[in-house]
């Protein structure tokens, strides 16, 4: 693993597999990522209808020969070279320990993180059984149910998708706008008991075991906090038009520089930087 | 059913800080020493949800038991910190004047009291306070630098007091809830909630909140304590800050304050609300307004930013006004250590101390010849191939989990593991890692996940198996 790479992936999601499916990365790249397995966050909802694309994405890819991919390989830090034509430096942590990688060019595609409930000050007590789709389709995964009665909240098709998934599997679930319904109090102790919200003036309540907060995704940049490289007021990395931070040679792609938008975005940016970047369009 | 009666020399209830550090310094005695917490990790109530300062109590009542060992607290900190290992920094505070009449307080009543207490405030004019702290507010009058005030990890403190103690042959119980005392000749019995009883020559309540409660078990009902509920905005940026920020203090309580907190990120509150439910930790939409209004007088750029988390606590407020660490009206073997406010934190070397020479004359106890003074650092010790990150909003490795699980204290709950790691606390609040940690708490600790807690008992983040998976 050691030694000097010509590119750096930091993150295995949509984005980077996008990028590699469209001919990034095969010499001498390195890639990381977290999870045991590529396809991001996203991945534990999936196979979905909607999905399709993003499903195929990740079924089909093949890791090309130049590149050498690390799974439960976190990069917890980027050391930005302090002058033209030196080298970036990572600084990875894998089950062997804590190391550091060189490479000239760096594309940051490490996506975002759910926002959890405790973002949004929402009044009430701290019960068991308030979480964000990734938990709870990674409970699932693991052969447990989170709760028997819930409340999926929030208006993208992945909160639909999870409130599938949870149905699938025997559990009582109503979808609630997160457009059209205020979330204005969480109550039980020490689990949910009652989530109420609020509607054109008319305040309800619904009883539930389980809320699933699936509002939208933040930037996942605290590992980036003194690298130097700019991020905007909610965290996302900023870049110009061709992808390039504020450090020559280190690129950002995917949910990392635009929280707000769809998997198929940051499928569309991976093929666009893959080209911008030195791949086949 | 009656069970074997364990005979013991001291038995102190209630894991808080003020109760494990009564442990540690009573454990430097050769004597059976127990602490029993009735939740299921130590350091769950008054200790867990306060602002985290070492405070100086600059501003206690002269002449007071409170005033007397938080100067004393003072003395022992220094090597309580090295001893075990506790994550402090000395920040210094910074009180602000917004007004001309504030100004007046602080230079005509709290330097002069302050002075009494042992605690010199340096003046600082305005100009001196912005220079140091641009992100107060310009339309501030001048104030003063409390130099001794800091801050710390009050759980670290807590969990690091009673695991010395282990190490030194004492005994700690969780979720055990103490259900009956019974006064007899040489000894109370203590019955609890699971069967065990326990005859000790000396009981120690250290229920904090539910000390009143406790001492009406053995019929004593001496004194009573109301709780006063504290609101907390955690805010991840800094801003900053790198003092504590104190308005001047009022009657009821220090007021709104910023306070760095020891592993980043900035802490405003608490807010002061008198209630009736002892378990009543519920933030509300008033409770933190009120802590963002306070704030937009002392630093008016922190009012508005974004919050990671909030929380609320309770504290004692005791009949008597001071700290009420005596013996009880119904025994002299059950001492009283209650009503210890929002200092206990602050006071709890001294405190431990304090109770320590009570036991030792009460009970004619010796001290051992071995005891262990340092901690070892336990969580640090990791094995090789552990090093794969499981949190990754705090980048914390397996190896670091692994070590908090095969601890002396190690967690009973995800909570406890929370605290003793930091996992979970970073911007994802636990929902990418916490699947793992139950994963690995089940590896290590054999645990059952449907009975594995959050905290407390039916507050685990799963409720059933999926039908069909069941023998999965």
């Amino acid at each position: 693993m050691s030694g000097m790479y010509d590119l750096a992936i930091a993150g295995a999601g949509l984005s980077a597999l996008s990028a590699i499916a469209a001919g990034l990365g095969r010499r001498r790249t390195i890639m990381f990522d977290y999870q045991d397995e590529p396809g991001g966050f996203l991945k534990h909802a999936l196979p979905a209808p909607g999905f399709e694309t993003a499903w195929e994405l990740i079924r089909s890819t093949r890791i090309p020969q130049g590149l050498t991919a690390c799974y439960g390989a976190t990069v917890v830090g980027l050391l930005p070279a302090f002058e033209g034509g030196e080298p970036h430096t990572l600084v990875v942590r894998q089950k062997q320990g804590t190391s550091q990688v060189q490479a000239k060019r760096v594309l940051i595609a490490c996506g975002g993180l759910e926002i959890p409930r405790e973002h949004a000050q929402i009044p009430g007590s701290r019960p068991a059984g308030v979480m964000t789709p990734i938990m709870a389709h990674q409970l699932l995964a693991q052969g447990y149910l989170p709760g028997k009665r819930a409340i999926v909240y929030g208006d993208a098709h992945y909160s639909r998708v999870t409130a599938q998934r949870l149905a699938d599997a025997g559990v009582a679930v109503s979808l609630i706008s997160a457009s059209e319904a205020q979330l204005v109090a969480i109550e039980g102790s020490p689990r949910l008991q009652r989530v109420t919200f609020r509607r054109a003036g008319e305040t309800s309540s619904m009883e539930a075991d389980l809320l699933v907060y699936s509002v939208g995704m933040m930037a996942n940049t605290h590992w980036l906090k003194g690298s130097g490289i700019s991020t905007a007021e909610d965290g996302a990395v900023q870049v110009d038009a061709g992808y390039e931070t504020n450090v020559p040679g280190i690129y950002a792609v995917g949910t990392v520089i635009a929280p707000s938008l769809d998997h198929v975005d940051s499928l569309a940016m991976g093929k666009e930087v893959a080209s911008l970047l030195g791949g086949t369009p | 059913m009656v069970k074997d009666i364990q005979h013991v020399d001291v038995l102190i209830i209630g894991g808080g800080v003020v109760g494990s550090a009564i442990l540690r310094e009573v454990a430097r005695y050769s004597a059976r020493v127990v602490l029993l917490e009735r939740n299921p990790d130590v350091c769950e109530g008054t200790s867990k949800s306060n602002s985290a300062i070492v405070h100086t109590g600059f501003d206690a009542p002269p002449g007071t038991l409170e005033a007397r060992l938080l100067a004393g607290a003072r003395e022992l900190w220094p090597q309580v910190i090295e001893h075990l290992h506790i994550p402090y920094l000395q920040t210094g505070a910074l009180l602000i004047a917004t007004s001309d009449e504030e100004l007046a307080t602080l230079q005509n009543e709290i330097t002069p009291k302050a002075e009494r207490n042992g605690v010199t405030l340096s003046p600082l004019t305005r100009d001196e306070i912005l220079e140091n702290a641009p992100y107060i507010n310009p339309a501030i009058k001048g104030g003063a630098l409390v130099e001794g005030e800091g801050i710390i990890d009050p759980f670290w403190t807590t969990r690091a007091y009673c695991e010395n103690a282990v190490l030194n042959g004492a005994q700690v119980f969780t979720g055990v809830t103490v259900t009956g005392m019974s006064v007899e000749e040489n000894c109370i019995s203590v019955h609890t909630n699971d069967g065990l009883t326990f005859a000790a020559s000396l009981v120690v309540n250290a229920a904090g909140l539910w000390s009143d409660e406790v001492a009406r078990l053995a019929g004593d009902h001496s004194f009573a304590l109301t709780p006063r509920k504290g609101q907390f905005i955690l805010i991840e940026e800094d801003h900053g800050v790198s003092h504590i920020i104190l308005p001047i203090p009022n009657r009821i309580s220090k007021g709104i304050l910023v306070t760095p907190i020891i592993f980043g990120g900035v802490m405003l509150g608490p807010t002061a609300e008198d209630v009736q439910d002892k378990s009543d930790l519920a933030t509300t939409a008033a409770g933190l307004q009120q802590i963002r209004q306070g704030i937009a007088r002392l630093a008016p750029a922190m009012a508005g930013a974004a919050s990671a988390r909030q929380f609320a606590g309770l504290r004692a407020v005791s009949s008597t006004g001071d700290y009420i660490i005596r013996f009880s009206t119904a025994s002299e073997r059950l001492l009283h250590v209650a009503g210890i406010r929002s200092t206990g934190l602050s006071a709890s070397p001294a405190i431990g101390r304090y109770v320590a020479d009570l036991a030792r004359d009460q009970l004619g106890l010796a001290l051992r010849a071995n005891f262990i003074e340092e901690l070892p650092e336990y969580l640090s010790e990791t094995h090789p191939n552990e090093g794969d990150v499981i949190c990754l909003c705090r980048s914390i490795t397996r190896g670091e989990i692994l070590a908090a699980l095969r601890s002396p204290l190690p967690p009973e709950t995800l909570d406890g593991l929370k605290r003793r790691t930091g996992a979970m606390l970073g911007d994802c609040q636990g929902n990418i890692c916490m699947p793992r940690l139950m994963q690995l708490f089940q590896q290590q600790r054999g645990s059952d996940l449907l009975a594995l807690n959050k905290n407390y008992d039916g507050s685990s983040p799963v409720v059933a198996r999926v039908p069909g998976r069941e023998g999965v």
